[in-house]
């Protein structure tokens, strides 16, 4: 068995994680992604023997496929200009050929590509949170001002927040503005063709006393109670500032029934979720990220040993119910990563290869 | 530029100073890295909790 990561070798993530699991003596493959150049390239080979070659790496039954995140298709670039509308299509069905094709192989997916693709849906995550039993805010997805207006009218407080991350870099200056989740009143409302400009999600203000962040390894659920001192509605940007703790919390027996549910329905295994508790401690479902980030609460509270719950959550058979704790002290921490990091004795991490779709200049 | 007629979210965006984008990622600059919404200095890229694919978000 091995692990294969679809991701760069330098992906913040999949650095630390395949440098543990190396040390303690798994074999880890990264790939990142489909691409014209030598290890970028890729097959699929169907006949009385199928398999798939992903550069150098062949795809083995047993093996584990950690779909981490992959550069977008790149093609050749030489190609002609005439041909590469159509060479940048072809790229992208042989990228979807394998992906989805890993769910018939005798792999273990993390997590099944078509479950991924469906579960990332904002609408789609709330609607089956709701179905399997998790509070949910009341939620408008529009780009009709008249439904916005409605939704303002309805009472009670909202927010507005958009579907996708971005990041507005003024030209020539390093300051920036970067999306996150922001109250909204029917009087701040714009005018209605603006509202026409780029849809966004409205919900009811969850009147929260603090935020969850959980991550679902499997069968296994991690609740996460973190205490930001700004008391902002978004904690995700006073985070970076250090403003945030992370504190180990129980999860109500509903909610993980709730959950493990989410996760039957969807066909995700893994993925880190958002939570708010309100004065009156009921846990509302804001969001799941099938691949958000998850290492950083190591950096908060090294006690929590996420790296080593998910380097025994990815060496366990698929489906396992054993305690990953038992095994969690196997692998080293990230503390030993980054104290390895700091002296430049491992490469050091990077940044993403690809365009930035989250980044827009303005005047 | 005329603010008026910027998209909603945009609106609500938080401004981040360059020193403020210098304080996450340049005082600490291991620390935090790994962050749900972490602003790159250097490339001014988030990398954080969401990743669009090659197929979108």
């Amino acid at each position: 068995m091995k692990l294969i990561v679809l991701a760069q070798e330098d992906d913040n993530h999949t650095a630390p994680l395949k440098w543990a699991l190396e040390k303690a003596g798994y074999r880890v493959a990264c790939w990142g992604g489909l691409s014209w150049m030598g290890q970028g390239q890729a097959s699929i080979r169907l006949g009385s023997n199928n398999s798939i070659t992903l550069g150098q790496h062949s795809v083995d039954p047993g093996d584990v496929v950690w779909i981490r995140r992959p550069e977008p298709p790149q093609s050749n670039p030489k190609t002609l200009e005439a041909d590469k509308k159509f060479a940048a299509q072809e790229y992208r069905s042989l990228y979807h050929s394998i992906a989805f094709l890993l769910e018939t192989m005798p792999v273990w997916c993390i997590n099944k590509y078509s479950a991924s693709r469906m579960t990332i849906q904002k609408s789609v995550q709330l609607q089956i949170a709701r179905r399997c039993g998790l509070k949910i805010p009341d939620t408008l997805m529009s780009n009709n001002p008249e439904e916005v207006k409605a939704f303002l009218r309805r009472g009670g407080r909202s927010i507005c927040k958009g579907f996708t991350p971005h990041v507005w870099q003024k030209t020539g200056q390093t300051s920036v503005a970067i999306t996150e989740t922001f109250e909204i009143t029917g009087d701040q409302l714009p005018a209605d063709e603006v509202l026409t400009y780029a849809p966004a999600i409205y919900q009811e203000l969850v009147p929260k006393e603090y935020d969850i962040r959980m991550v679902l390894m499997g069968n296994h659920i991690y609740s996460y109670a973190l205490n930001n001192t700004k008391k902002a509605l978004d904690w995700r940007q006073d985070a970076g500032f250090g403003h945030v703790s992370a504190e180990l919390v129980p999860t109500p027996p509903e909610v993980e029934k709730g959950i493990l549910e989410f996760a039957r329905q969807t066909g995700v295994c893994f993925g880190s979720l958002d939570f708010g508790v309100d004065a009156k401690g009921q846990w509302w479902f804001l969001e799941i990220n099938e691949q958000g980030q998850f290492l950083w609460l190591d950096q908060f509270n090294p006690s929590l040993k996420i790296m080593g719950k998910f380097c025994a959550f990815v060496t366990a058979p698929e489906g396992s119910t054993a305690p990953l704790e038992e095994r969690e002290d196997l692998f080293p921490t990230l503390k030993e990563y980054e104290d390895l990091l700091s002296r430049e004795a491992v490469p050091p991490l990077a940044r993403p290869h690809s365009e930035d779709p989250f980044l827009s200049m303005e005047a | 530029m005329d603010q008026d007629n910027r998209v909603l979210t945009r609106r609500g965006a938080r401004e981040l100073s360059e020193q403020e984008v210098e304080t996450v990622t340049g005082a600490l600059k291991i620390r935090r890295t790994l962050t749900p919404c972490f602003v790159d200095s250097r490339q001014q890229l988030i990398n954080g909790d969401q990743a669009i694919g090659e197929c979108g978000p």
